[in-house]
């Protein structure tokens, strides 16, 4: 029997260190501060930084998710829900205690960009940090100078977490966003204007539409972040709505929509095609409607270059216009229609201008996921406030003057009248609807994204 | 803009998204239509246009230029208004009146689309609500204009 070189007890002691080594480093990085180009930087806080970080705010709507209704701006308390419980979001006003009155601009830098907070603890990418952090180093600071110089402190700490042990441990994050962030800032197409590129740099960093409007994977990760992907704003079911595809696609996209359609329709929350309703009013409210005309024009250049797919829709004529001749048809949903959404939306499904919108061509009534207009349905619309003034026309809710047949019956005949080529609507999914959009049942929804 | 309102030529002053009603009763001054809801539920404020029953507390009156509308002033201008109110004031439907220029211009539309409505399409076309229930007596009035003699009430 020969001798060998190294006896297995060694080296099994190398493989422990070499596994310690591995340990150690990895543990290092899921709990390192990231470096932010602030660190050591002395704020800044001029009036003019400070007014264009409120505009920074706006574009990023901070407040949709860091406030309440009833509440002080930004004291956050919204309760999110993840797959794994709800999380609460925090308190963002510059409170020493329970806000974020003692963050450095570095600190901050890393909060926003890299979902770190001061503590080394990794966010939850509820908080939208993969679009984050395309954001400008210029926008950052100007953030900072509105949120520490502008915005009144509240002592009100947030909320805890129902998020169980060991699912509430935090830092194999550190690792989802080696995955599923690109760790840069917008990156200049040189091939594209300067226009489409501040487009571009609006929609895929502070705006974050793609936190509702892209589809997201098994890690919850938004599948594309950028314009290069074709699932970037491809469209996306959250929280009960399904946030349409924002691409060229014709039927289920915004092809039909001309680059003025679009620019009204983020200035002033409606146009001939459509009006905002669903999580989107909150998103004009807060947000949209405040942006400069320019930002909004580039905003809708760079959506209309994005590539879409599918044959556009092809308006065929009302084959029932009358309450007599829907009795007669034998349609199902048919007289619902007439008598229940024909006086607003019209006999022929055509809307009234940009006043109240047409079903007939609505992106909503395309497709294979029903869920927004079963939810209007049941539900109504939100207020739309555009300039101060609220709107006139407001879809109201549905859910107790028609039944669960009924509502999938008429949504069927949308869905299939004046040329629409959505799928047909299951009860069983209005039934589901109505229970999660009930805040009195047993399994409401709980809103992942505002 | 201008509308055309019991065949006279109107020049309003309004906003685009205006219902047709504010015009009518603030504007114009003609109140016969009625404000019930405000939301396309209850039917008290219909008028014609083009001969087709439309709430006009949510038509936008950019919608409705070039168009015919008529009011209950106006109705028995119409053979068939004439006929509604009579049959209307013969079976003495109304109770308080507030839902009846409404509960009118639906019967007129009807008969308009269909010269006799069987039960089945006034069931189908009457959907206007009336607070007083005089529902019996809508049906009773149209039974009689449809050439059906009816339970008399
Ligand atoms: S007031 Fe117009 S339908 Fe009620
Ligand atoms: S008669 Fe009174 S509401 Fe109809």
């Amino acid at each position: 029997m020969t001798q060998r070189p190294d006896s297995p007890l060694k080296k099994r002691f190398s493989f422990a260190g070499i596994a310690l080594i591995i340990l150690a480093g990895g543990g290092w990085f899921v709990t390192r501060l990231p470096s932010s180009p602030f660190d050591g930087a002395a704020p800044q806080a001029t009036p003019d930084l400070i007014a264009r970080g409120e505009y920074v705010a706006r574009q990023a709507d901070c407040v949709a998710c860091h406030s309440l209704e009833d509440g002080a701006p930004f004291a956050g308390g919204l309760e999110m829900g993840t797959p794994l419980g709800s999380i609460f979001a925090t308190n963002i006003t510059p409170d020493p205690q329970t806000g974020i009155g003692t963050y450095t601009l570095a600190d901050f830098d890393r909060a926003l960009r890299h979902g770190v907070t001061p503590d080394r603890r990794r966010l939850y990418p509820a908080m939208p940090y993969p679009s984050y952090e395309k954001m400008s180093d210029d926008d950052i600071s100007a953030l900072y100078a509105f949120f520490m110089n502008d915005v009144t402190p509240v002592q009100q700490a947030a909320a805890q977490s129902d998020i169980p042990w060991p699912l509430n441990i935090r830092w194999p994050l550190a690792l989802w966003n080696v995955v599923f962030t690109t760790g840069q800032t917008y990156q200049t197409d040189p091939d594209q204007s300067e226009q489409w590129n501040r487009g571009a740099y609006l929609v895929e960093g502070a705006g974050h539409c793609g936190s509702c409007h892209t589809p997201r994977g098994m890690a919850m990760n938004e599948q594309g972040l950028d314009s290069s992907d074709p699932d970037f704003l491809s469209g996306a079911l959250l929280d009960g709505w399904f946030a349409p595809s924002l691409r060229g696609d014709g039927a289920a996209g915004i092809g039909r929509w001309s680059e003025d359609d679009l620019f009204a329709f983020l200035s002033q929350g409606r146009n001939d095609h459509a009006v905002v309703f669903g999580s989107m009013t909150e998103a004009f409210n807060n947000s949209l409607q405040f942006m400069t005309d320019d930002d909004l024009r580039a905003i809708s250049v760079y959506l209309k270059s994005l590539p879409g797919q599918g044959p556009g829709w092809q308006a065929q004529p009302a084959t029932v216009t009358s309450l007599v001749e829907a009795a007669q048809s034998g349609l199902p949903g048919a007289e619902t229609y007439m008598a229940n959404c024909a006086a607003c939306h019209g006999r022929d499904g055509l809307g009234q201008n940009e006043w109240i919108p047409a079903l007939a061509g609505a992106t909503s009534s395309q497709g294979t996921e029903p869920a927004s207009q079963i939810n209007v349905t049941l539900n109504g619309s939100g207020r739309v406030v555009a300039d101060g003034m609220p709107d006139s026309y407001r879809m109201p809710p549905y859910r107790d003057r028609l039944n669960d047949t009924q509502i999938a019956e008429v949504l069927q005949f949308v869905r299939s009248s004046w040329g629409n080529t959505g799928t047909p609507v299951d009860t069983d999914a209005v039934a589901d609807l109505r229970m999660r959009t009930d805040p009195a049942s047993v399994a409401p929804i709980v809103l992942q994204m505002r | 803009m201008q509308l055309n309102i019991n065949g006279q030529t109107h020049e309003v002053d309004a906003d685009a998204d205006t219902p047709l009603l504010w015009v009518l009763r603030d504007n114009l001054g003609m109140t016969g239509t009625k404000f019930g809801c405000g939301l396309a539920q209850c039917g008290a404020c219909s008028v014609l246009v083009d001969g087709q029953v439309t709430r006009s507390c949510v038509t936008t009156v950019d919608m409705l230029e070039g168009t015919e509308i008529t009011t209950i002033e106006a109705i028995e201008q119409d053979d068939v208004g004439a006929r509604v109110v009579e049959k209307w004031v013969e079976h003495q439907v109304p109770q308080c009146g507030y839902c009846q220029s409404g509960q009118v211009m639906a019967a007129t539309a009807l008969l308009k689309e269909v010269a006799q409505p069987t039960e089945e399409d006034v069931r189908a076309a009457m959907i206007n609500l009336c607070r007083c229930g005089t529902y019996n007596y809508i049906k009773a009035a149209i039974d009689d204009l449809s050439g059906r003699k009816g339970e008399p009430l």
